[in-house]
């Protein structure tokens, strides 16, 4: 029957190969290989007491070693693309992935590589799915790369605009929704759930006001831990504010109203704090004539913390809010300008105002034609901030600049994203994106 | 010219980018699978190659015949499928389950092998198509052309079905098969459990326990049908934790409950002889227990429970409370109330789970009905006394807190506590004066029970009783240290000075003492007053007692224990041997009739006669002449004369008393107004009713009839004023 001892042999293509039952439990349940050796199958072995397999012996040489040490070795000789290929032969693709990279480190970033969009107009966004591959909106269309960077069905939102999108995570590696413009009059745009394998829509999410359902704009998306979505809204008849969805049901589970003389509904960005179960939503400058960062307690329906610049004394200056970001660890939001000041405040004092840092520096004069304001993320403790072409690391307790990445084409870079252990960012004049990733750990 | 010719010849063919497998080659592929397939089911796999089947299947969805691949398997697999359903729909009786079973098992080991093959096809084909997985597709094919199918489908609900009931009836059941049934069932989906077995089964089951439970009980009484039923509930549970769904435990329980609890209820309850009242009276603790768990999951089952319990609590507690015998003995009164709490307790605690609601229906009942009888205060407070005078001696004092324990939770029910305080500070007065409680300890730890119950100002005066009780010791130790060389062979003094406030005493005259002990007394009162300056001090004669020892004509000896009234009396013997009851009074200046109580409790109580009176008659009247009684013998030394007092108060006392609380509520109540009308300012009058009751409650019902006298009072007294528009509220004038 099936083994009997440890050793096995393979001839794979003409060229012999020999293994350990051990080494091949390794690839798993779901591989050829678990099936292979399934008792059901009677095995045969060849005349010369080996088992053959009519594959490339130059891969099968490299997912075998890769099951041996866990480490992904290709030789120059060999594309990525054929390996991927037989990777999915013999259901080795998972290993694959997790040993093509190492785990995110900011100041460790190598560029990967840089892909060329044919979207027509300018980036609207970028978003790294938690698998390692990207969607990029432009204008009406989002494309869909997985993480082999291969392009799968680009969706067509039938011309009306993409806001923002978001991806359902590890329990839905597929979905992703995607936030659209309200189209006048035929009760389409607002928010769907796509499938991104098959480009099709899954589910469209509605909005309730007192019973009926109503058209809508949705703006910034948030997912939180337990599988509530939050999207800012525009409805029709100044029905402003922050809808949750509940992500198993699809239906609308709660409605924050937009207070008078506040903005909710126009968000720019919304985080979820998993500390202190609140949603921060910022709405920036240009998109209002005054920033409105709050931070929303859905349970007790209030407002918990919240800033705004419109009190402050017009001083003329420049220091308008273009990004804001909260760092629950540090009980702080950082904030940044267009001139890529850092600026922070504190989550835990009502009415604070803002800290800008004395590391500033000054680029009057020297912005490009076609400025990109700065857009900020947060990684395990590293914080990465867009400036122009180059994003720039921040880490440590006073968030020194640690290290600065920069591609040399492409113009300035309108969005990026972290996920799935890569940096994506997105240029506006090429519609070219760059992937950063960090090299897997050194051997010793 | 040449080389245009050589262009003609040229002929580029158009790169193909892709190779194009044609449709016949898909079609000997196919071929080659679905011989496997067939000879996978036909349990002949031996001869095939799984690395051939793979890779055809591999080749078949890498050149786009994945849809081909699908759904050949799929009719494949569904003709095989149709072959086994006929096989087992041909089987009956005790073989059909063993057959569908064996079917599933050959099913399931071919599925597995089909995937194995097909699982490139499911990782690359089907997640962009709208199919379901390989083994997805294998079971919903084996639900639609077995299970589903007619002549299957209700012999497998019915042979499940006849099963169930066989083992219910007591036989024994092949409960390995009845497992992997259900087990495949399961593995079906939830939509496939629930239609094919849980539905029916639910529904075979409450026609089953609907008549159970009527046969159980026209022939059971309730604590025997309560075993059944819980007998029926375990082995149900048991059933389900053998061989169903874990989450079909709710189901099935709720329709035992149902249909043997809920539909019978209140005639469980009130079953003749043995229901929840007889359970109650005998004490049976365990048919209790297992009545209210029985009880607890079914909707209002636990509140029918706590009504029965708590009308039949009320009805044999107003028996209690105005029962003839029991009225006549205060002790037996009260001790019937903590039995019967004793009683309810132990039943909630070991029986009802120490339930929240259970205790809040017995306290209020308690309450209802100890407050139905006026008369509870005093005998709560005489009860105190009597456990005090006798019952705590040389009892250990973590059993002296048990039974004061319980005695708080009694008082607790008190509704008017105030009037408690007055009995009970009239009895402790008489314990302390007369040297009678046993323990110092014990009346202070009750002390401190009622001051956390009800406050500071409620136990003020009890403790200020202690307090002067301890000073006069000290006191009088001081006198003695001072005075006590001096004094010489003069008559021992024992003095208890007495704050005037705390004491429910009503100051009296005092009588002339004999000279002896004037001197004694003029001694300790300089003493005192140079001690403690600015006070005054004046002499309650009624109240003390005198050990005197006496020497009659015939050589007897004895040790008299009387009242200072007595003593004062008998002192004057000693100068002559008759005196008449006028002289009697000059000489002492007692009040007559305390005087003549003295007299009568000396010369008309057989065994006690010291004097002797003419004429002999019962009562003393102003000529009779009082002798010593010279015959008079008793066989102890010590005789104890005593003073013809009762221990119930009599009638006029009693309408005292009330009158006195209800004079003390006065201020109370002022009090009560004032402080939250100094805190809301305006108030109209209903808030202000309602929220003075609640701050009196702890003390006393307030009669709003008073309260209303009250504001009127305070109203007239400038503390409050009507509103000038709304008559109905009340401002503070500060």
């Amino acid at each position: 029957m099936a083994i009997q001892k440890d050793r096995v042999k393979f001839n794979v293509g003409g060229k012999i190969f020999e293994t350990t039952a051990t080494t091949l439990a390794i690839a798993g349940r779901d591989s050829y290989f678990a099936s292979m050796f399934d008792e059901n199958w009677d095995l045969q072995l060849n005349p010369s007491g080996d088992y053959f397999i009519d594959r490339n012996p130059d891969c099968f040489s490299i997912l075998l070693d890769l099951l041996r040490t866990g480490e992904l070795y290709i030789p120059p000789h060999v594309p990525e693309k054929l390996l991927y290929r037989e990777a999915l032969f013999y259901g080795l693709m998972g290993h694959v992935r997790t040993a093509k990279w190492g785990s995110f480190d900011g100041n460790r970033l190598q560029p990967l590589t840089s892909i060329t969009g044919r979207a027509p107009g300018d980036g609207t966004a970028i978003r790294a799915s938690p698998e390692g591959g990207c969607c990029v909106a432009h204008g009406s269309m989002v494309h869909i790369y997985d993480w082999m960077l291969s392009e799968q069905h680009p969706i067509n939102l039938d011309y009306q605009r993409v806001n923002d999108a978001c991806w359902v995570g590890p329990v839905d590696p597929t979905g992703l929704v995607i936030s659209t413009c309200e189209r006048l009059g035929r009760g389409q745009g607002g928010m769907g759930l796509f499938n991104t394998t098959t480009g099709e829509l899954r589910h469209k999410f509605s909005v309730t006001h007192e019973g009926v359902v109503k058209s809508y704009t949705a703006g910034a998306l948030s997912f939180n831990d337990s599988y509530n979505l939050f999207s800012s809204c525009k409805g029709r008849s100044n029905e402003y504010g922050i809808g949750v969805w509940d992500q198993n049901t699809g239906q609308q589970v709660d409605f924050f109203y937009e207070p008078p003389g506040w903005s909710l509904g126009d968000a720019d960005k919304l985080q979820w704090l998993n500390g202190s179960n609140c949603l921060l939503v910022a709405t920036l400058f240009p998109r209002k004539d005054n920033c409105y960062i709050s931070l929303l307690d859905f349970r007790s329906k209030s407002m918990v913390w919240s800033w705004s610049d419109m009190w402050s004394p017009a001083n003329g200056d420049d220091r308008r809010v273009r990004d804001a970001i909260a760092m629950e660890e540090n009980g702080s939001i950082c904030v940044v300008n267009e001139f890529e000041d850092l600026g922070f405040m504190d989550l835990r004092r009502e009415s604070s105002s803002v800290r800008w840092s004395s590391r500033s520096r000054l680029m009057k004069g020297k912005m490009p034609d076609e400025p990109c304001y700065p857009k900020l993320a947060l990684h395990e403790g590293q914080l990465f901030s867009s400036m122009n072409d180059c994003i720039s690391v921040f880490c440590g307790s006073d968030w020194v600049l640690t290290s600065r990445l920069r591609r040399s084409f492409g113009g300035s870079i309108c969005d990026f994203s972290i996920g799935g252990d890569r940096l994506f960012a997105l240029h506006s004049e090429e519609n070219v994106f760059d992937i950063w990733e960090t090299p897997p750990p050194s051997i010793v | 010219m040449s080389r245009s010719q050589s262009k003609t010849n040229f002929q580029i063919e158009a790169y193909k980018h892709k190779v194009v497998v044609d449709s016949k080659y898909a079609d000997r592929i196919w071929r080659l699978l679905e011989h496997a397939i067939n000879e996978i089911y036909n349990q002949n796999a031996s001869g095939l190659s799984f690395e051939e089947l793979y890779r055809n299947a591999y080749n078949m969805v890498l050149h786009k015949y994945g849809e081909k691949l699908y759904t050949g398997v799929a009719s494949t697999m569904t003709s095989h499928l149709v072959i086994m359903s006929k096989c087992v729909e041909n089987v009956h009786g005790e073989m059909f389950l063993d057959e569908l079973h064996n079917k599933w098992v050959e099913h399931n080991k071919a599925l597995r092998m089909i995937c194995d093959i097909l699982m490139y096809m499911d990782r690359s084909y089907v997640p962009g198509s709208h199919k379901r997985p390989a083994r997805e597709l294998g079971l919903n094919l084996w639900r639609d052309n077995v299970i589903h199918l007619t002549g299957i489908q209700t012999q497998l609900q019915n042979t499940l079905l006849h099963l169930i009931h066989k083992e219910r009836t007591g036989q024994v059941i092949n409960r390995g098969i009845m497992r992997n049934t259900i087990k495949m069932l399961m593995d079906l989906g939830p939509p496939v459990y629930q239609v094919n077995f849980e539905r029916p089964f639910l529904e075979a089951s409450r026609e089953f326990y609907k008549v159970e439970s009527r046969e159980f009980i026209e022939c059971c009484d309730c604590g025997n049908y309560l075993q059944r039923v819980e007998a029926r509930l375990n082995e149900e549970m048991d059933r389900v934790s053998c061989y169903l769904n874990p989450k079909s435990e709710v189901k099935i329980t709720n329709v035992v409950e149902k249909e043997m609890i809920a539909n019978h209820m209140t005639r469980l309850v009130h079953m003749e002889h043995s229901g929840l009242v007889n359970m109650i009276l005998d004490d049976k603790y365990e048919d209790l227990r297992r009545m209210y768990n029985l009880f607890r999951p079914v909707p209002n089952g636990l509140s029918t429970i706590q009504e029965v319990m708590t009308s039949y609590l009320r009805e044999t507690g107003i028996q209690l409370v105005n029962d003839p015998e029991k009225l006549k003995d205060p002790v037996e009164f009260v001790q019937g109330l903590l039995n019967k709490k004793d009683k309810y307790d132990k039943i909630i605690t070991l029986a009802f789970n120490n339930d929240r609601n259970f205790q809040n229906a017995m306290n209020s009942t308690f309450e209802f009905f100890i407050n139905c009888n006026p008369q509870s205060h005093e005998y709560i407070s005489l009860f105190v006394d009597d456990k005090m005078r006798k019952d705590f001696k040389g009892v250990s004092e973590t059993d002296v807190e048990v039974v004061l324990d319980k005695l708080m939770m009694v008082f607790r029910y008190l509704h008017e506590k105030d009037i408690f305080e007055k009995y009970y500070k009239q009895h402790l007065a008489k314990r302390l004066l007369s040297g009678k409680g046993t323990s110092e300890d014990a009346e202070r730890s009750l002390v401190l029970k009622l001051k956390t119950e009800c406050g500071y100002q409620f136990t003020s005066k009890l403790e200020g009783m202690l307090t002067d009780m301890k000073t006069s010791r000290d006191i009088i130790d001081g006198f003695y240290l001072n005075h006590g060389a001096e004094l010489g062979d003069s008559p021992g003094l024992l003095v208890q000075v007495l704050t005037t406030n705390s004491w429910p005493i009503q100051p009296s005259g005092t009588c002339n003492l004999p000279a002896e002990l004037t001197s004694l007394c003029d001694k300790f009162r300089s003493y005192y007053l140079g001690t403690h300056s600015g006070r005054r001090l004046s002499w309650q004669t009624s109240m003390g007692t005198a050990d005197i020892k006496v020497r009659f004509v015939n050589g007897q000896r004895h040790e008299l224990n009387v009242s200072t009234y007595q003593m004062c009396v008998l002192m004057l013997f000693n100068d002559t041997d008759q005196l008449t009851y006028t002289e009697l009074e000059r000489a002492t200046g007692i009040p007559s009739l305390d005087l003549k109580r003295s007299l009568q409790s000396m010369a008309c109580v057989k065994g006690k006669n010291v004097l002797r009176k003419e004429p002999m008659s019962k009562d003393v009247k102003d000529g009779d002449v009082f002798f010593v009684n010279e015959k008079f013998t008793n066989k102890f030394f010590k005789v104890k004369i005593g003073t013809m007092i009762t221990q119930n108060e009599t009638e006029p006392e009693k309408h005292k008393i009330r009158e006195r609380v209800e004079e003390d509520r006065k201020p109370q109540i002022e009090a009560a107004i004032v402080r939250i009308m100094k805190a809301r300012r305006v108030l109209d009058h209903n808030n202000l009713m309602a929220e003075v009751i609640k701050q009196l409650q702890p003390r006393f019902l307030a009669n709003p009839i008073e309260i209303k006298k009250r504001i009127e009072s305070l109203i007239e007294r400038d503390f409050l004023e009507r509103d000038g528009s709304h008559r109905k509220l009340y401002r503070y004038i500060a």
